[in-house]
């Protein structure tokens, strides 16, 4: 897909969450179903599946998201499928995120763990970044268990990387 | 004389001999007459084929003679070579000798000289071998020990990352960013 209709569609989820009043948790909901969507395979090879009818797919995105997302976040993701467009829903999401971001005043700050931060620690690190990059932060939290421990955060081009899987590789270069 | 002759010869009786031992004095004198005239033609038709015949046998025994005493003269020659020539020869025994010593002690010096260098040679290309193969050993050893090393690090270490573990990683890269790392 090109860049023009990715941010098309961007434009459209970000207006259609604005005007719903629900952009804050349909940003942070929509992140965490990309960044799901990209790491599992099968999920991506289903959704994505000519084969399968459109209205079938739709339905298998609302089942999964049924419980544990919006029903806005569910909506958008299935108007997304039901395009057809569902391979481009990590760029697509990524546009919106970026541009709910701007309309804040806040840089993007993608954060990898292998395990769930709890609230304070999002505070304590969103504050931290802001305090490195000198820009308020718009943080998300992506669950990757392959990080093994510690953390990365990717803000616009910097990248700040402290895990152990980094740490592993380097050390496997020296060995 | 001829006359005389005839009329000598008509007078005698050619049924009675005058002697019982001795010719007639015709037949002494035909005979006589004939044999110089036979000696006489020998002498003059023969004589000189036979003079030939004897110059040409002289002059080969003389060739002979010059021919056997060249021969002698050259054997005599030859003698005193064949002599001279033994004389050499020992010498020359000697020489050869003395030669094929030399040339085999400069052999067997210039064999161990060899012999040494090549042991030598042998030795250092087996002290590289061994140094190399040592090396080799080590490396691969190294490389095992590498491999096994990343193969195992990640598993002990994802065994020993407990939650408690992991909430301290995150605490220290919220604590390092926020000193500003």
């Amino acid at each position: 897909m090109s860049t023009v209709k990715i941010e098309a569609y961007a434009t459209a989820l970000f207006e259609i969450a604005q005007a719903d009043g629900t952009l804050a948790l349909v940003e942070d909901e929509l992140f965490r179903v990309a960044r799901a969507f990209e790491s599992n395979e099968q999920l991506r090879n289903t959704l994505s599946d000519s084969t399968i009818p459109a209205d079938r797919r739709q339905q298998v995105a609302e089942q999964l998201l049924g419980a544990k997302a919006s029903n806005t976040t569910t909506q958008l993701v299935s108007l997304v499928v039901g395009s057809g467009q569902v391979r481009d829903l990590p760029a697509i999401v990524d546009s919106l995120v970026k541009r709910a971001s701007s309309e804040k005043q806040q840089e993007v700050a993608e954060v990898r763990s292998a395990v769930a931060l709890s609230d304070d620690q999002k505070t304590r690190l969103a504050a931290a970044l802001t305090k490195v990059t000198g820009k308020p932060v718009n943080l998300k939290v992506v669950i990757d268990p392959s990080v093994l421990g510690g953390l990365v955060a990717v803000v616009g081009d910097e990248v700040i990387d402290d895990t152990v899987r980094t740490r592993l590789d380097q050390l496997k270069t020296r060995i | 004389m001829i006359a005389q002759i005839i009329g000598l010869l008509a007078s005698e009786d050619p049924n009675v001999t005058h002697h019982w031992l001795f010719p007639e004095t015709a037949e002494i004198i035909y005979g006589g007459l004939s044999s110089v005239i036979v000696i006489g033609g020998l002498i003059k038709l023969a004589g000189p084929m036979a003079k030939k015949a004897m110059n040409g046998r002289t002059a080969k025994i003389q060739k002979q003679l010059d021919d056997a005493a060249n021969a002698l003269t050259t054997s005599s020659t030859e003698a005193v070579g064949i002599r001279a020539a033994l004389g050499d020869i020992a010498g020359e025994r000697a020489r050869m000798l003395a030669e094929a010593d030399t040339q085999a002690a400069a052999l067997l010096a210039e064999g161990r000289t060899r012999v040494a260098a090549e042991i030598a040679e042998l030795e250092a290309k087996a002290a590289t071998d061994l140094n190399a193969a040592r090396g080799r050993s080590s490396d691969e050893l190294r490389a095992e020990i590498a491999m096994l090393a990343s193969i195992a690090t990640p598993i002990v270490v994802q065994a020993t990352l407990n939650d408690q573990t992991k909430n301290e990683l995150i605490e220290s890269f919220i604590s390092s960013v926020g000193a500003g790392r």
